[in-house]
């Protein structure tokens, strides 16, 4: 099996055809299928939240057999991971996507179950903590992108699980929590 | 979407506190970072200057080395107090909430206490032990009369028994009356006289005279030695 940086590629990633667009509904149905699979491993395991599509991402290039997907072809997947809910399109000219290999109340039930397990109700917390601070480390919170979290934190808000809240003007955006 | 009324957590000062001194922390980290760049790049500057035999120049760029390695270390005093005072709000606001909850406790026990009137426990133990003093005196007078009562009881009933033990031990009542022949054979009766009786001397003197003989030869052997 190839391998991408730690990554392990699936067969069908050295096959050509994968990388052509099919014209046949059912194949391209598979296609599709297993590309999007494809692209939420890929994300989830090297924690990349946006695809641009302009840009160059490894995994839609293949150098040993010199394919490399078509922008049709990126936006296809992409346009079907949207329609899953596991993406989402960041603006409207398609030019970058959000992928969500957690979806949004994967993410907030993510962070409860960090704050449970840490002791964190009833404190409060920086968002530059909860992505990046010392306590984070080695949990999915980690590197987390920070539309994600403040998409995550508000659906929390809503459920009346932390507040959101800034102090002075130089603090940084905080959350307090009463899980 | 769900509820309006949802209740979030209140934002205190304590809670800005809080974040201030987080904030705090991470610009002092950042700061630490860039001067950790500021004294590398400094330090390569002064080898490279060195290389170039620019001596002075090198010398200039460790003093400024120099500078920066003490600005972190401030800046890590300054860090260690932050996370000091970081850690004393917890503890202080922790402190906080075990007083207010032992004071509900307390609340509580009093609120409950006041309900509880110390003389009326009082009263009420006293009542209850009249009760029960009241109860076993009953139990002894109780007690007494039946015992009485008994007696009679026992004693009817032994009367009783004994009237019916002493009916079992009495003969059988005979089948038939008695007749006139059984009456007459138990009788020994003498009977009735067939001569009346005669006078007694006429028979005794005839009796006396067949036997004087005798006698008076007797009587005049012993007559004779009278006379001398």
């Amino acid at each position: 099996m190839q391998k991408l940086g730690d990554f392990k590629l699936p067969q069908f990633f050295n096959y050509p055809p994968y990388f052509t667009l099919q014209p046949v509904k059912d194949t391209r149905e598979k296609q599709i299928q297993l590309w999007k699979e494809l692209i939420l491993d890929y994300c989830r395991t090297q924690k990349i939240f946006v695809v641009e599509l302009e840009k160059d991402l490894p995994l839609f290039t293949n150098p040993t057999i010199e394919r490399s997907l078509t922008h049709e072809a990126k936006d296809a997947f992409l346009s079907a991971l949207v329609s899953d809910g596991r993406a989402e399109w960041m603006d409207k000219s398609h030019r970058k996507c959000l992928i969500l290999w957690h979806r949004i109340q994967d993410w907030a039930e993510l962070i409860l179950r960090y704050v449970r397990d840490n002791g964190l109700e009833d404190s409060v917390m920086t968002l530059e903590e909860i992505c990046l601070g010392t306590e984070s480390r080695g949990t999915e919170l980690h590197g987390m992108d920070r539309t994600v979290l403040m998409r995550a934190l508000k659906l929390l808000e809503h459920k009346g699980k932390l507040a959101i809240f800034k102090g002075t003007s130089t603090d940084d955006e905080g959350v307090k929590f009463s899980v | 979407m769900g509820n309006i009324f949802v209740k979030k957590p209140k934002i205190t000062d304590v809670d800005r506190a809080i974040l201030s001194l987080k904030t705090q922390r991470r610009k002092l980290a950042q700061y630490q970072q860039q001067l950790d760049a500021v004294i590398n790049a400094e330090k390569q500057a002064a080898k490279d200057l060195l290389r170039e035999k620019k001596k002075e120049r090198a010398l200039l760029a460790l003093k400024k080395k120099k500078v920066q390695e003490e600005l972190l270390k401030q800046v890590d005093t300054w860090l260690i107090n932050v996370e000091q005072q970081l850690a004393d709000i917890e503890l202080t606001s922790k402190q906080k909430a075990v007083f207010e909850s032992l004071k509900t406790g307390n609340n509580a026990i009093k609120a409950i206490q006041s309900e509880i009137n110390l003389e009326d426990v009082q009263k009420l133990m006293d009542d209850t032990a009249e009760a029960k003093a009241y109860q076993d005196e009953i139990n002894e007078i109780l007690g007494e009369k039946l015992s009485a009562e008994d007696e009679e009881e026992i004693l009817a009933e032994f009367e009783n028994l004994e009237s019916e033990m002493s009916l079992q031990e009495l003969p059988e009542v005979p089948a038939k009356a008695p007749t006139s022949e059984d009456l007459e054979e138990n009788l020994d009766l003498p009977d009735v006289p067939t001569k009346a009786p005669v006078p007694l001397d006429v028979v005794e003197t005839k009796a006396r005279d067949a036997s004087s003989a005798g006698i008076y030869s007797a009587e005049k052997v012993m007559e004779e030695p009278l006379p001398a």
